[in-house]
């Protein structure tokens, strides 16, 4: 449990000295939804926000791999990752306090991102601001647990920057279509649909669970 | 020269296993394609909805071969044996043909089912079963991109685990995207033609059969595969 704070208080003090991931994902995003932009046809804002679920969910999941890919890059230099294995305690808490740090940057990047399509394209997302919260704080588990364990993974092979997504990307269609369903009701102002959020939550558990178990796996003896 | 004996006996039992089922796979296999061709000819579909005959069991193969894999996988991170790792190989690899078979198979039905220029629509089922072939590849792709034996197998479990879960989730969502419109619901009791029963019935068993004896041939082949490989090592270093 120590170690969990412990990685999660370091990943945030170096994150908030050199603040990499963060703007390399910001921009990434901000790009991502200009070319958006560019790739669908004129449309009234009202016919936006039918699209919006979806392009913020697009633009999030990419943005997260971003971030995702460099969670363990830091710990390859100097060799921390042995030090991460040497640690003593169960190594779950590895995984819970890393994937707690990437939880709170990816969060901070959408709200950034949705700031953004809203200002770009002059829709009001602002229905039921704190039901669509939920559902991606949510989700957002979900997406941290299964890509920290993956990305442990993926960073020590070959190719580590196109085998992440492979990984990562078909592991998370149900979040993403439950997600997506969740916001596309509270955008438009009505409920929060039972059915994805129960989704939402289930994932998340399942997916948090299962990381914290493999990732005693995950790092070499 | 030192000999290990464990994986030489397994290896032996199943190599007997394997001779068994190619046994019955070679004496299924006729009765099988017997059937379906002298099964009756569907009314409204013709010839073509013979391929119900072959679809679904390879259907059932692809996620036999998930399951299969996810207890590989799950048994080598309890034991670490080498063996239990080959035996995810396999069920990942034979799993894989099938799941291209069925993806392959579907197509050619619904083409003529849908109408023409209807090789495949995005009906949540056959979307998500699109992904759970995706997922397959990923696997297989990590165990190529992953250096060192012992660490890859570690990996490709942890994967293989994961997959397993998904199918559920995956059938959950298909709930709550309502999209089971275009591909017909599961098979059930009373749904089939007359004279139709049988020959499904028997397409279900030789598939199955045919799912075991491959699952088994490439686990053997892995496993032995192994064995030589460890043996020439120790020679050399006999020597």
């Amino acid at each position: 449990m120590k170690i969990a704070w412990a990685l999660l208080r370091k990943d945030l003090t170096t994150e908030f000295r050199s603040r990499d991931r963060l703007i390399a994902m910001l921009v990434f995003s901000l790009l991502v939804i200009v070319v958006f932009q560019f790739a669908w046809p004129p449309m009234e804002p009202a016919e936006t926000l039918r699209f919006a679920p979806g392009v913020l969910w697009v633009t999030y999941l990419f943005s997260a791999v971003i971030g995702l890919g460099r969670t363990f890059v830091m710990e390859l230099e100097n060799d921390a990752m042995t030090a991460l294995a040497l640690a003593p305690g169960t190594r779950g808490w590895i995984f819970a306090g890393k994937a707690a740090s990437t939880w709170i940057l990816i969060s901070v990047v959408q709200a950034m991102t949705a700031l953004a399509f809203t200002l770009f394209f002059r829709v009001d997302l602002s229905a039921r601001v704190l039901d669509s919260a939920l559902i991606v704080a949510l989700a957002n588990v979900s997406i941290c647990s299964v890509g920290t364990l993956l990305s442990a993974m993926s960073v020590r092979s070959r190719f580590r920057d196109v085998l992440l997504p492979v990984l990562l990307i078909p592991t998370l269609i149900p979040v993403l279509t439950a997600a997506v369903q969740g916001s596309a009701a509270t955008f438009a102002g009505e409920a929060l649909p039972f059915d994805a959020l129960q989704l939402l939550i289930v994932i998340a558990g399942i997916y948090s669970i299962l990381g914290f178990l493999l990732f005693e796996y995950v790092l070499d003896e | 020269m030192n000999q290990t004996p464990y994986s030489t006996e397994s290896t032996d039992l199943i190599g007997r296993w394997q001779r068994g089922l190619g046994w019955l796979l070679l004496i299924l296999s006729p009765i099988f394609a017997w059937l379906v061709v002298n099964a009756p000819t569907d009314a409204v579909q013709g010839t073509m909805q013979k391929i119900l005959y072959v679809h679904p069991p390879l259907a059932y193969g692809a996620y036999l071969g998930f399951v299969v894999t996810a207890i590989g996988g799950g048994l080598f991170l309890k034991n670490g044996q080498e063996h239990h790792d080959q035996l995810a190989i396999a069920g990942a690899e034979v799993g894989t043909l099938f799941c291209s078979l069925m993806l392959i198979t579907g197509p050619i039905w619904a083409r003529g089912a849908w109408g023409p220029g209807n090789w495949w629509v995005w009906d949540a089922r056959l979307t998500l079963t699109l992904l759970l072939w995706f997922v397959y590849l990923a696997y297989l792709l990590l165990r190529s991109f992953t250096e060192g034996e012992e660490r890859t197998a570690r990996f490709a479990s942890i994967y293989g685990i994961l997959g397993v879960v998904l199918i559920p989730l995956n059938y959950w969502i298909i709930d709550l995207v309502g999209g089971r419109a275009q591909h017909p619901e599961n098979i059930q009791s009373g749904s089939l033609g007359e004279g139709m029963g049988l020959p499904f019935l028997f397409g279900n068993l030789t598939l199955f059969i045919a799912f075991a004896y491959l699952l088994v041939l490439r686990w053997r082949v892995g496993v032995s595969r192994g064995d030589s490989e460890r043996r020439a090592l120790e020679k050399e270093i006999s020597d």
